[in-house]
């Protein structure tokens, strides 16, 4: 059994009268991996689920070989999410406190702390802000701010559901990069935007609650493109 | 509101949060519990403006601009009280009282001042946690009032997206009109942070 990955069998999620995700059978081992679909496909679902988020109604699931919904906690220790709005993920008044925030389990001594925080702040150029207030950043910068909350437990699986959807270019191509570069993390990229999706090394694409093709990016893409021109 | 804290080195700044809260809460309590006469008045005042003075906030004329802006801040506060409780109480208890809850008030901003909401809710949380014998969760407590802190300017932003868009589509300001969206837009954003605390490692 491979421990690293993401494996679901016959997993469904119902919410009230409506199936949301429906049979869905898919082992994904890659370490990039896009998530595609329309509106309603069930692709956001499918990150909340692998996220620990949203149980399942029915199947199996296992994430980096754990049940979320059996061992949650030591889950979560293990992955990071990153949502589309910025501003839901800010709990802390300052940049620094924020990013802190995401350690205040570990109970870490405060000049450990302060070092972890300073080196995530520097990775992501947040070191100028660092007492900035966070609610008055800009959206590409509360979405860094989100990343680097994220990063700094240094987690093996990132799961970002549309992280770059309010951004503009620039900023969108700077998050991007944090999340596809580097080798040290694994990543569930939830996302309309087929360029991001390209470089990612493994591709899903769902349709109606349930996955529709799985396989290289430009091939589920070129799939996708065929039903978006019907 | 949320980011009154300032940088600083004085002796406010270095004590450490429990004790600073616990200073200046008394403070605060033995300003509110003067009598309303007009005695109360310059006392209120001077407790006020000494403790602007000495907390060693900054260099010259600094704690005094900072008191400015504090009141400043509090002008619409400070006309309401006085105002009603003139019409209803008389000169006297209207001015003592009003000068009370405002001295207690800029005091109590001393504490946000010179304390990173950090430290203060690390202090929170040690001195609850002899209640958690009772069944009190110190850490939850702390990480309620932090959450709390944090959704104000956010739904102040949603508040103000949702009188924009009523705006936008000919609408007049109506409060019928508004409770509805932002309730709705408040009760999203509730959901989502709700999935962010629990990604992020809170129970």
């Amino acid at each position: 059994m491979i421990e690293s990955g993401i494996r679901l069998e016959n997993v469904g999620v119902r919410l009230g009268d409506t199936d949301v995700l429906r049979d869905v059978c898919v082992e994904l081992n890659a370490r990039t991996i896009a998530v595609i679909g329309e509106n309603g496909s069930g692709k956001s679902t499918f990150a909340r689920l692998v996220g620990g988020l949203l149980p399942r109604t029915t199947g199996q699931l296992r994430v980096l070989g754990l049940d979320p919904a059996r061992r949650a906690a030591e889950l979560r220790r293990r992955i990071a999410v990153v949502f589309s709005n910025p501003d839901a993920q800010i709990i802390m008044p300052t940049v620094a406190e924020d990013i802190a925030f995401s350690l205040r389990s570990d109970k870490l001594r405060p000049a450990e702390l302060q070092a972890r925080v300073e080196t995530a702040m520097e990775r992501f150029g947040l070191t100028h802000l660092a007492q900035r207030a966070s609610h008055d950043l800009s959206g590409g910068q509360k979405q860094l701010l989100a990343l680097c909350g994220a990063f700094i437990r240094n987690p093996e699986l990132v799961i970002a559901d549309e992280p770059t959807a309010y951004l503009d270019a620039r900023n969108a191509r700077i998050v991007a990069n944090h999340l596809l570069d580097g080798t040290d993390h694994r990543l569930v990229l939830v996302t309309h935007d087929l360029t991001l999706a390209a470089r990612c090394d493994q591709a899903v694409l769902f349709a109606d609650g349930g996955l529709a093709a799985i396989g290289k990016p430009a091939e589920v893409i070129e799939r996708y493109e065929a039903v978006l021109r019907c | 509101m949320l980011t009154l804290y300032k940088p600083g080195t004085g002796w406010l700044h270095r004590m450490p949060a429990g004790p600073k809260l616990l200073l200046i809460l008394a403070v605060v309590l033995a300003v509110s519990l003067l009598p309303a006469r007009w005695t109360s008045v310059p006392v209120a005042a001077c407790v006020a403006f000494l403790g602007y003075l000495v907390a060693g906030l900054g260099p010259g004329m600094m704690p005094l601009h900072e008191l400015g802006r504090q009141l400043y801040a509090l002008r619409w506060i400070i006309g309401i009280t006085l105002v009603s409780q003139v019409i209803f109480i008389g000169f006297e208890p209207a001015v003592a009282n009003t000068t009370r809850v405002i001295a207690a008030i800029v005091l109590a901003a001393l504490l946000a001042l010179s304390t990173r909401v950090t430290a203060l809710l690390d202090a929170i949380e040690r001195g609850l946690r002899p209640f958690e014998r009772l069944g009190l969760d110190s850490q939850r407590v702390a990480l309620l009032l932090t959450v709390t802190i944090s959704t104000i300017p956010v739904l102040g932003r949603r508040a103000a997206e949702v009188r924009d868009a009523q705006r936008a589509r000919g609408a007049r300001n109506n409060p019928r009109t508004f409770i509805i969206p932002f309730l709705i837009v408040a009760l999203k954003h509730a959901d989502e942070l709700g999935d962010a605390l629990t990604a992020r490692g809170v129970r």
